[in-house]
């Protein structure tokens, strides 16, 4: 080959690979810059396998999505009118006077009346369970938009259940409505397949703005194969546990949001003197009913240390239920990481050691079991983090996981056990610290202080949630007594979480509000705003 | 054999070579010998390290999460700072000891349903055939499930489930044996000479099905010691904290994603080595124990 040929030769060759180059950068680009999908695929978990009821509970934590409630909250949790064009509360606190607003559609095309607000809320109070709207005494329709919600006595927190507690269709509504929800939300159920995926689409009639997107995708896998669904830009939203945060996702940016879903240990508070629940389970722990034990383990925790390496740096440390929420009493306060502290205490409630370095009081050794779900590994890392703190006071705390069953059944009342609250109402705080509380789910240990349950009432009774703020504080730590840790220290609470998303870097969630316990579902609270980045 | 002995310029030379003649490695046997030798010490060292390790390497340690491995942690730590040897080490120590309870149970209870049903009688045999075909035709993994759960899950139960799972094979295998040895003419004198049909299995028997049972025995290890692992990794009622393989093992599959190879790798690794141990032992008992190559 002559010297011509070859050159020519060479030209050709990196003309070539310009043109790979080209096309490589060309695809790369068309990547990037990636069209509005014609679904937006979530994996955030919200499968309810009660169905979507929200005179079961459905919408509870988070909102119902499908049906709309009469108020709801902003991206900065005030108050806000939904359905309701005006909510007022009477001075005695006994009649809640609501009117709402009039284009309100339910998503089969009938219309939605005061008939069906007052409908619902009977209906909730009826059903009890986990709505709770038990103070409702009766919910009378004054005219076709307006409607009165009549309480048997005060209760503050009642407005909590016109921001949560979705409107059904009095004309729809029966067995397997939770199957096939009709509502007045921005979206409507198209197709749910349990255990695997539930499709939405955009609610024609809604009254608000629009939804961007008209289909939505949840998909309703574990956290694993949903991170791997996320890595192969198969999702647009995933919720992953903190552990995963720090990983890096191609084509998605982590949205970290603020929650008050807190981790904690519940005390049983009373001694085990053989006593029985009526269904026949063990009550009280005869060292937890210890105030010393409950306090030490209180201060003796690194509850910074947990953040750190439980929680990849992602929340922040609890000293409380309502950690900087308006209700909380600051003064309650108190500065954790202080074995020296927590060890003076039990030394002073006669606490001695052992001679395998546990204490022991009057024949009885410094020891309970920290019960945590099975399947959930934060309370896992939690429960094991705590019992090696704990040692270093004297204080044996041996963890064990097991099922949600059994730990209802069984253990709930006798040992202590790592539980998650958080809401946006201080109403959770009342049925955790109230003697009146659910048993079952809420005050498990038994706590009972006659001060507490006399300010926590008098927070109820309060003519407006203004007034109510000081009893709420009062309750948690009045300088004398409270459940706090300088009182009772009926809780040692842990951890506050940051929930963790990765998000398509497209799509704009807008601003997520302070995030109630449950992570993953609450994100879509805003869902009708979100939009594609072009 | 001899012609493999010549000393070639690089190869240990005459003085290694005699050295192996003397530890017994020239012969056959030798080397079974001490591959049986080192499976033991295997076994046996086991234990002495979770012991030696103790405790310690088992409680979180938040300041050193997520180390690959190093000198100071072999095996690396997990996401919450805990010795991934230590914890693997205390998981075979759990492995062993399931596997050597559920063998031996397994074993024992085939040999007294093996010999029972070929030596009393028709009706026994109908039975105990019956009992294994069941067994056989339900697959293993649900049967061992159902045991644990029914039994009330935990350690407990996984023992249970294995040692109630793994003895049909073996019994065929003795039943088959006993059958054999019935026709056979010392027994049949026995039993001219008046003794009883258990008495002959007790004194005439059971000594020659001694090395079956034994190499059964040990190859049931293996088994018993992998489903140990498998319904571990399913987690049926043992606390998800407990240092067991196979939860190590589950663990580790939510790590595939993230890069922390030796959270699955190294623990899988060493409980192969062990079963493989097992696989050894039995193997060479085997060839040991059978008159036909015990001698070579």
């Amino acid at each position: 080959m002559d010297r011509q040929g070859r050159t020519w030769m060479r030209k050709a060759a990196w003309a070539l690979c310009a043109a790979f180059v080209l096309a490589a950068v060309a695809a790369g680009a068309d990547a990037l810059a990636k069209d509005k999908p014609a679904e937006l695929v979530l994996a955030v978990g919200g499968e309810n396998v009660e169905g979507y009821d929200p005179l079961v509970g459905w919408g509870q934590y988070g909102h119902p999505l499908f049906q709309s409630t009469l108020l709801k909250r902003d991206a900065n949790l005030n108050i806000v009118n939904d359905l309701a064009e005006s909510a007022v509360l009477s001075p005695d606190g006994l009649v809640w006077t609501v009117t709402i607003r009039k284009d309100a559609k339910f998503s089969d095309g009938a219309p939605l009346s005061a008939e069906d607000v007052a409908f619902t809320f009977k209906k909730a109070a009826e059903a009890a369970g986990k709505t709770d709207v038990t103070a409702l005494k009766e919910a009378v329709v004054t005219g076709p938009y307006s409607v009165e919600l009549r309480l048997k006595e005060p209760q503050i927190t009642f407005i909590g259940h016109l921001v949560t507690l979705g409107i059904v269709p009095k004309h729809a509504y029966g067995e397997g409505y939770g199957r096939n929800p009709i509502g007045s939300g921005p979206y409507k159920l198209a197709s749910w397949t349990e255990g695997q995926q539930m499709v939405i689409e955009a609610n024609p009639l809604y009254y608000g703005k629009k939804p961007d997107f008209t289909r939505v995708v949840f998909l309703f896998t574990g956290e694993d194969t949903s991170f791997a669904a996320a890595q192969a830009g198969k999702v647009h939203v995933v919720s992953v546990p903190s552990s995963l945060a720090k990983q890096q996702v191609p084509g998605m940016v982590l949205h970290p949001v603020k929650s008050v879903d807190n981790r904690g240990l519940m005390f049983p508070m009373v001694p085990d003197t053989g006593e029985k629940t009526p269904t026949g389970f063990p009550i009280g722990n005869n060292v937890t009913s210890d105030p010393a034990i409950r306090k030490a383990v209180n201060y003796a925790m690194d509850r910074k240390a947990l953040v750190e390496g439980v929680l990849e740096g992602f929340g922040s440390p609890a000293y409380g239920v309502v950690d900087n929420l308006p209700w909380e009493e600051t003064t309650a306060r108190f500065t954790d990481n202080d074995p020296a502290k927590a060890k003076e205490i039990l030394a002073a409630a006669g606490w001695k050691p052992g001679s395998d370095g546990i204490l022991e009081k009057n024949g009885v050794k410094a020891e309970f079991t920290i019960v945590y779900n099975a399947k959930d590994s934060l309370r896992q890392n939690l429960a094991l983090a705590v019992s090696g703190m704990l040692r270093k006071v004297g204080i044996s705390a041996v963890p064990k996981g097991t099922s949600w069953d059994e730990i209802k059944k069984n253990l709930t009342h006798s040992n202590v056990v790592v539980y998650g609250f958080g809401d946006h109402n201080p109403l959770e705080m009342y049925k955790l610290y109230h003697s009146r509380g659910d048993l079952n789910i809420y005050n498990a240990g038994l706590y009972k202080n006659p001060v507490v349950d006399a300010n926590l009432d008098k927070a109820m009774a309060a003519p407006s949630f203004e007034a109510s703020i000081p009893f709420w504080k009062a309750a948690q730590w009045d300088g004398t007594t409270g459940f706090a840790v300088p009182g009772d220290a009926a809780w040692a609470w842990l951890v506050n979480l940051d929930h963790t998303y990765f998000i398509d870097e497209n799509l704009d969630v807008g601003v997520s509000q302070m995030e109630p316990h449950g992570h993953g579902w609450p994100i879509t609270a805003n869902i009708a705003e979100w939009t594609w980045k072009k | 054999m001899r012609a493999a002995r010549t000393v070639f310029p690089g190869s240990p030379g005459l003085a290694g070579l005699r050295l192996a003649e003397a530890l017994g490695l020239g012969s056959r046997r030798g080397r079974w010998l001490w591959a049986m030798g080192i499976c033991l010490a295997v076994f046996a060292a086991v234990p002495v390290l979770a012991w030696l390790l103790g405790d310690a390497g088992l409680e979180p340690d938040l300041l050193a999460r997520n180390q690959p491995p190093s000198l100071g942690h072999l095996f690396g730590t997990d996401s919450l700072g805990r010795d991934m040897l230590s914890r693997t080490v205390h998981g075979l120590v759990l492995s062993l000891r399931v596997g050597l309870l559920a063998a031996a149970a397994s074993s024992v209870l085939a040999l007294v349903l093996g010999v029972a049903s070929a030596s009393l009688g028709r009706a026994a045999d109908g039975v105990v055939s019956w009992l294994v075909d069941i067994f056989m035709t339900v697959p293993h993994m649900v049967l061992l499930i159902l045991i644990s759960f029914a039994v009330g899950g935990g350690a407990r139960g996984v023992v249970i489930a294995v040692a109630l799972t793994h003895w049909p094979a073996l019994t065929r295998v003795i039943r088959a044996e006993v059958l054999q040895l019935r026709g056979a003419l010392y027994v049949q004198t026995a039993r001219r000479f008046g003794q009883g049909p258990l008495a002959v299995a007790a004194t005439h028997m059971l000594p020659h099905l001694l090395p079956q049972f034994l190499i059964g025995l040990i190859l049931l290890f293996p088994h018993a010691i992998l489903h140990e692992a498998a319904l571990s990794f399913l987690g049926v009622g043992l606390s998800p904290h407990t240092p067991a393989v196979g939860i190590l093992l589950a663990e580790s599959m939510r790590h595939l994603s993230t890069g922390y190879w030796w959270l699955g790798i190294l623990p899988g690794a060493a409980l192969l080595a062990l079963v493989k141990c097992f696989d050894i032992l039995g193997y060479n008992l085997d060839r040991l124990l059978d008159p036909k190559t015990s001698q070579e």
